[in-house]
């Protein structure tokens, strides 16, 4: 064999293997039969090419297993949160975070879409997105109609930080955990915090607009 | 003794008068370095280009040959090795990671209960990872974990086998037949 022959089968090898060889997790490894584990990598393997991050996956792959679900649900779940992953980084952009992509997922999971997402970014321009977007989430699973819960979240988007968000679902929860309908709490305390924001007499650079198609 | 002290005066004499340099001495000595051929390494490329391309006949025993294929395969295994995604992933562009943790605690009441575990998105939902401690005597069971902001599922593990959800959190049907607690964590 000639050196140059040699020479470029070793670099055409050496070119080819890394990004043709399947990427194996190894948190899977001993959790997943190897059939759906394949399958997992394959998803894993598709979200790094789209640039997504994969830990949320990996995270979804890994409760299954530990809660003994079926391989076929653990494989259908993981696949299902890499499209919403995908729908939460088209709609929040490409610098988005890791925490503001999960968090959009789980909104989007709770019943908000993809321009629910897009109007929260533009109404928080250069803003965290996570607890905004986590809140809404949230607020669906304390029992809140998701059009209703979308219209507080984007009311509240110009002008509250973090922590304005988090104690506006803590009190929506109390009131509900005292009796309160889920919509009246939210109702009342929306009604407080953009009168807060106003204060007296005046207008809070908030905009609400009707909620958009929801998912069927 | 005075003729080395003549000798002497002379020589400082010398010393001190003033070099007379050739005028014309700097531009002689940039045409001699214009003159010299640029160091490009043009022609040490080519030698080893030639030395590249010359054939060779190599001969390899079948021992040999193995030991080839064994090391190309190493090399290989080390090259996806360090591209792919092997124990912390590489960050993927855009994706920001960085950020500040908060302890959070995490408490459940269960006086009945042996053991308590917590599992959730930031434990890689392991059984074993984070065990929680019980209060002496009345059956609070809490464990402090440092989060990063964001949004986190999670459930407490009695005895190893009984799943609960957190009674003072948000609860959320999974897609697995069960229910989370969910954590959200604020950055600002």
């Amino acid at each position: 064999m000639r050196l140059e022959t040699l020479t470029m089968v070793l670099g055409g090898m050496l070119w080819l293997a890394p990004g043709n060889m399947h990427a194996q997790e190894p948190r899977l490894e001993g959790r997943l039969p190897d059939a759906a584990r394949a399958q997992v990598n394959t998803i894993l393997d598709e979200a790094r090419a789209a640039g997504l991050p994969t830990e949320p996956l990996v995270d979804r792959a890994l409760e299954g297993a530990a809660k003994g679900a079926a391989p076929q649900l653990i494989v259908s779940a993981v696949s299902r949160l890499r499209g919403e992953l995908g729908v939460a980084r088209e709609a929040f952009g490409e610098t988005a975070s890791l925490a503001e992509l999960t968090a959009g997922a789980s909104a989007l999971r709770a019943g908000a879409v993809e321009g629910d997402l897009a109007r929260l970014k533009e109404l928080r321009p250069g803003q965290p997105l996570t607890v905004a977007a986590a809140v809404l989430a949230d607020l669906v699973a304390a029992g809140v109609p998701v059009d209703t819960a979308i219209t507080a979240v984007m009311a509240l988007a110009r002008d509250a930080q973090d922590a304005d968000y988090v104690a506006f679902r803590r009190n929506v929860q109390r009131d509900i955990a005292l009796g309160a309908s889920p919509a009246a709490a939210l109702g009342v305390r929306l009604q407080a915090a953009t009168d807060l924001a106003a204060g007296p007499g005046g207008e809070t650079g908030s905009t609400t607009k009707p909620p958009r198609k929801r998912k069927p | 003794m005075a003729e080395h002290d003549d000798t002497i005066a002379r020589a400082v004499q010398a010393l001190k008068e003033p070099v007379r340099i050739d005028p014309s001495l700097t531009s002689r000595v940039m045409s001699e370095i214009e003159a010299l051929p640029m160091p490009d390494g043009t022609a040490g490329r080519a030698t080893v280009l030639e030395w590249l391309r010359r054939p060779r006949t190599i001969r390899l025993s079948p021992l040999g040959g193995l030991a080839m294929a064994a090391g190309l395969t190493a090399v290989v295994l080390a090259g996806s090795w360090f591209a792919g995604p092997r124990g912390t992933p590489a960050p993927v562009q855009g994706i920001a990671t960085a950020q500040f943790t908060q302890p959070i605690q995490f408490v459940l009441v269960a006086p009945e209960a042996g053991s308590v575990t917590l599992v959730g998105d930031f434990n890689d939902w392991n059984l074993t990872a984070t065990p929680m401690e019980k209060e002496a005597g009345d059956g609070v069971w809490w464990v402090t974990v440092p989060l990063e902001p964001g949004r986190y599922r999670y459930s407490f593990v009695v005895d190893g086998t009984t799943w609960l959800g957190d009674p003072n959190a948000p609860t959320l049907e999974d897609e697995f037949g069960r229910s989370n607690a969910v954590v959200t964590i604020g950055g600002a």
